[in-house]
């Protein structure tokens, strides 16, 4: 037991040294993520704003100046132009150059004054399903609010509003920042995508340089092997997620609202996972290329799209929810936005932190598996 | 005209000076030593001759073609062969060769002349569809030489062939060099197997990066013409070194495993009483005699000269 | 005499892939799996969110306004609590996205026609999700407050209503969106990174260093090396346009030959690409490394892929140029979607083109075959 511990400590500091000499894989372990988590975080958002509208104004009545107004008076939308025919809203949208289209039809004022129902047309450009869903909500709710105040107006209805109001609340995120969601998110990608990358090389690398033979002739054996192996990127992958952490807190605001003990558990768990990940990967490629492929194609997309970074898990379909299963990250993110935006510890996401643990485990053990199977 | 000429040739990589200023000869049909001692400047050198690098400085012409102009015309002229048997471990040894034949342009007869000629040489007759992987140590030098000279090239170059590699199959390569060089190709071999130096018309001693010795083996033994060496083979080899080394005719001492060499400072010093002297310190002699100096006394005095 | 040592070279590459058979495997079949999975991960569809109900007033009208909720496709009612204080429980631990807090006195408010507020608390978590979620709840709540209102009891269109017609992708599917996107950027991942990886690799064995010492020319030596993987990353394409068309059945507006045509410029950037990379690595873990940070993830993510460029800032929006990916994605959705041709695509095609023909060239000036 104790010589196993010495053993992992001398193939740790093996390839600590290689590491180091390695300057541009350990400056891209360290810094980069952080780095990269200050430009995206700044990047990428959901929150849609100064949405391309172009108008065509049939009317042009006080009413429909009015209406106009309050679209461009949200802050939602930007008027580019008109669209004086059908032709042209065909172009707009087919070019780009226009998101949206409010058509006012022509007796909208005269109808508004008298009482009588009248329609106007949204045309959306719908190929980005994400935002048309959100653009569209914008704009009935522009159209809705605007149409109690001419009820009002027309005396249609209650002289004191509508009998039935709703006032939302909004928890943990009260301005609905969708920076906030998405930050933890980025965490946890470059997290995942960090640890992955930087095992899955480890052990086949030596499998094609040559060295594995020598090493299996040394006394060391496999556990103590695929633990020093690991131990250094766990500290580089540790330091380098902390950081991001950091990072996201100074520069987004992020909010930090749990215990900081239990985040660095919660991280150093997932972190364990996705290292043996790509230790398992390593054991069973036996060319570098095939490990690099693997990885990707394991981690690149399935992380980004189905831990529930962007696309909300409980709206995919039931048989990608349980491929998401395997997904650790997807647990590492309930678990982190739990601590950072929640505020809560783990007894609220015990099922989670359970699943990364048994991930951990499952993968160690396939990893040693392996590695011994080859050892003999 | 020379097969290879090489001019002062030196290169710099920052600070440090890997190849200073050498330059020697390899006529046509010679097999050409070079020896010495790891990160010495053999392989730099060899690459620049190749075109693989730039020399910093200096000149030098390989089958008539300036290395420094047209490094592009010298390719066409030469075979190499590095260290590590650049074969394609993948593909079999038939698929090997046809890759070489092809990329040196070879017409399908004489490819299937060349590729006969291959086989023959490396003994892989009949193992054409083996994976290169699969393949020995000694199979694989002897493939590896075979594809880079399978477009019959003048001048060709041997980049420390026989690493790995039995000593039998050792043997056997050098045959197959000799025939090489008796057909009128130069051979320039990088080694650190002195022995097989020997099979060398003239040699070449690079020490850190400059050309320390230079010349034919006899030219080179020839240090040693005025200073004989005393063979010493005793049980006890490293008291008898000891008490050697307080001689005051001897220079110097060298160990190699049970023998010693002891340079005499002069050919006149009675070999009986030297043994006399051992004997009478208790070291039992096992056979005591002047030899013929081996490359091996000549690199390591080479190799002391030039360090101090 | 070019082309014959090309044909060796290229021949070479094969049978090494074929010796591989593994790696074979994942470049075809791996990108079909994926597509299959993530074509149905993209969706922002809010539906059944997780709704927990506290009625403090436990009438009859407040019955009524939960089982509107109930009803709506938008909402699941899991839970009716007694207090407010056990919404805490279930937010925390997400069980719970929305509250629905029903005041006491409410039935007793709207018998009386006065005006009486509800209120809703929401996750925001999932700030885009909890946005939609709290516009249906206002809808719902609207509409039925019409009701209420009207004199007959009888549903009441508001005086203005916006009739929604949505461009090019009417039911709203994400996976039409995604789904040309996901193609593009599997296409990236595998040929980039299998173009830089194999160079690396010679690199790392010593055989290129034996390919560097023959007559063979540089501009051989790379097109020999890039087919292979042009070939394979055309199979690709044909492969993932299949199973978009048929089993996803994404609608293919425009013209095919177009998308083929296309989809080669864009191989020649990330081929290209993968190139440049290996001359920038000296070992395969280098190459990986600085493939995976360097290029592939910022692609993902500044290239419009899901995130809209329109809504970055605006000192980021230039960076997004140098992004080939970026270009196309416009083009790909453009024939998917919309339907266009080279009419309004030009620009986007133009550069795609340009980005491939200067990573290329740049690649070529620097894996010289002489080191200096």
């Amino acid at each position: 037991m104790i010589t196993g511990f010495w053993k992992t400590i001398a193939v740790a500091r093996k390839e600590l040294r290689q590491i180091r000499r390695d300057r541009r894989t350990l400056l891209i372990l360290l810094f980069v993520p952080a780095f990269f988590l200050l430009i995206y975080g700044y990047a990428l958002n959901f929150d849609i704003r100064h949405v391309r509208l172009a108008l065509q104004d049939n009317d042009r009545s006080a009413a429909s100046r009015e209406l106009v107004s309050a679209f461009v008076n949200s802050g939602y939308f930007d008027l580019v132009g008109e669209a004086p025919n059908p032709q042209s809203i065909d172009d707009l949208l087919d070019r780009g150059d226009a998101r949206a289209v409010l058509v006012i039809p022509v007796r909208f004022g005269a109808d508004v004054a008298a009482g009588r129902q009248t329609l106007v047309q949204f045309l959306v450009d719908g190929d980005n399903a994400n935002t048309a869903t959100t653009v569209v909500g914008y704009a009935m709710g522009l159209v809705n609010a605007q149409s109690q105040r001419y009820e009002l107006q027309a005396r249609i209805g209650s002289p004191a509003g509508p009998i039935l109001n709703v006032e939302p609340r909004v928890w943990y995120n009260p301005e609905l920042r969708s920076t906030l969601f998405l930050v933890p998110g980025l965490i946890a990608y470059i997290a995942m995508l960090t640890a992955v990358v930087s095992t899955a090389l480890s052990i086949v690398r030596e499998k094609e340089a040559g060295t594995m033979e020598q090493v299996r002739m040394s006394p060391i054996g496999p556990v103590p092997y695929v633990l020093g192996k690991t131990a250094p990127y766990f500290v580089v992958s540790l330091i380098s997620s902390m950081s991001i952490v950091v990072a996201a807190i100074i520069l987004f605001d992020m909010p930090m609202r749990g215990s900081w003990l239990v985040l660095v558990g919660i991280v150093s768990l997932f972190l364990v996972g996705a290292l043996a990940f790509g230790l398992l990967i390593s054991s069973i490629a036996d060319s570098q290329q095939v490990a690099f492929q693997v990885a990707l194609l394991t981690s690149f997309l399935p992380t980004l799209m189905l831990s529930g970074f962007i696309f909300p898990i409980a709206s995919m379909p039931t048989f990608l929810q349980v491929v998401t299963r395997i997904v650790p990250a997807r647990y590492f993110l309930v678990a982190l936005r739990g601590i950072v935006l929640k505020g809560v510890g783990p007894a609220d996401f015990l099922p989670d932190v359970i699943a990364l643990v048994i991930y951990a485990v499952v993968i160690l053990a396939l990893a040693s598996v392996r590695v011994r199977r080859q050892w003999a | 005209m020379n097969a290879i000429e090489v001019r002062h040739l030196t290169r710099r990589f920052g600070n440090f000076v890997a190849v200073n200023d050498v330059s020697f000869d390899v006529r046509a049909g010679e097999i050409f030593g070079f020896l010495g001692s790891n990160g010495a400047g053999k392989s730099t050198t060899i690459r620049m001759l190749c075109g693989l690098l730039q020399p910093t400085s200096g000149s030098a012409t390989v089958g008539g073609i300036d290395v420094v102009r047209d490094p592009e015309g010298v390719k066409r002229r030469i075979g190499y062969m590095s260290q590590r048997f650049s074969l394609y471990e993948a593909l079999t040894v038939d698929q090997n060769i046809a890759f070489f034949g092809g990329v040196y342009g070879l017409s399908r007869e004489r490819l299937a002349r060349r590729r006969d000629f291959v086989l023959e040489i490396a003994g892989l007759r009949g193992r054409e569809n083996e994976l290169t992987h699969a393949l020995a140590g000694g199979w694989r030098q002897r493939l590896a030489l075979g594809c880079a000279i399978l477009h019959e090239p003048p001048i060709v170059f041997l980049d420390e062939p026989t690493g790995g590699v039995d000593p039998l199959s050792r043997r056997r390569f050098w045959r197959l060099i000799e025939d090489l060089a008796a057909g009128g190709v130069a051979v320039l071999v990088t080694t650190h197997y002195l022995d097989e130096a020997e099979h060398c018309e003239r040699i070449a001693i690079i020490q850190a990066g400059r050309l320390a010795a230079h010349g034919t083996v006899d030219e080179l033994k020839a240090i040693f013409a005025s200073r004989p060496i005393l063979e010493v083979r005793a049980a006890d080899a490293v008291g008898a070194m000891r008490t050697l080394d307080e001689m005051p005719e001897v220079e110097k001492t060298s160990i190699f495993g049970t023998a010693v060499h002891a340079v005499l400072r002069n050919a006149a010093t009675d070999v009986q009483t030297i043994a006399s002297r051992l004997e009478a310190k208790g070291i039992t002699i096992l056979s005591c005699g002047i030899v013929a100096p081996s490359l091996e006394d000549v690199f390591l005095d080479v190799a002391e000269r030039s360090a101090a | 005499m070019g082309l014959t040592r090309l044909a060796h070279i290229v021949r070479k590459e094969f049978l090494e892939l074929r010796q591989d058979p593994r790696l074979f495997g994942i470049v075809i079949i791996a990108p079909i799996i994926q597509l299959t999975m993530l074509g149905y991960a993209a969706t922002t569809d809010v539906r059944n969110v997780p709704l927990v109900v506290v009625d403090q007033d436990v009438s009859s009208e407040s019955r009524e306004l939960v089982s509107r909720f109930d009803a709506s496709p938008s909402f699941e009612v899991i839970d009716g609590l007694s207090s407010t204080d056990d919404v805490d429980r279930y937010l925390n631990t997400g069980k719970a996205w929305m509250a629905l807090d029903i005041p006491q006195g409410y039935g007793e408010q709207i018998r009386a026609g006065r005006p009486t507020t509800v209120q809703v608390v929401a996750d925001g978590t999932d700030a885009n999700s909890t946005n939609v979620a709290l516009g249906y709840a206002s809808t719902l709540v609207a509409s039925y407050a019409r009701e209420l209102a009207s004199p007959s009891g009888q549903p009441q269109a508001p005086l203005v209503s916006a009739e929604v017609r949505v461009w090019f992708n009417p039911q709203l599917e994400s996976k039409d969106f995604m789904i040309p996107g996901i193609l593009a950027l599997l296409l990236l991942v595998v040929t980039t990174n299998l173009s830089s990886m194999s160079i690396v690799r010679e690199k790392e064995l010593g055989t290129l260093e034996q390919l560097n010492v023959t007559p063979i020319a540089r501009w051989e030596l790379i097109v020999g090396k890039m087919l292979p993987y042009a070939f394979i990353g055309i199979i690709d394409v044909l492969l993932v346009v299949f199973v978009a068309l048929l089993w996803f059945e994404v609608p293919l507006r425009g013209s095919f030959l177009l998308l083929f045509v296309m989809s080669i410029v864009y191989l020649m950037t990330t081929l290209g690409l993968g190139l440049f990379v290996s001359t920038i690595s000296a070992t395969q873990q280098q190459a990986m490394m600085t493939a995976s940070f360097f290029f592939l993830i910022p692609m993902v993510f500044l290239s419009g892929f899901v995130f809209p460029i329109e809504n970055m800032p605006a000192a980021i929006q230039p960076v997004t140029y140098l992004i080939p990916l970026r270009y196309f994605l416009v083009i790909l959705r453009g024939i998917f979607l919309k339907g266009v041709g080279l009419e309004v695509l030009w620009p986007d095609a133009l550069a795609l083109f340009g980005w491939g023909v200067a990573i290329l060239v740049l690649a070529t000036l620097r894996s010289s075959k002489r080191l200096a």
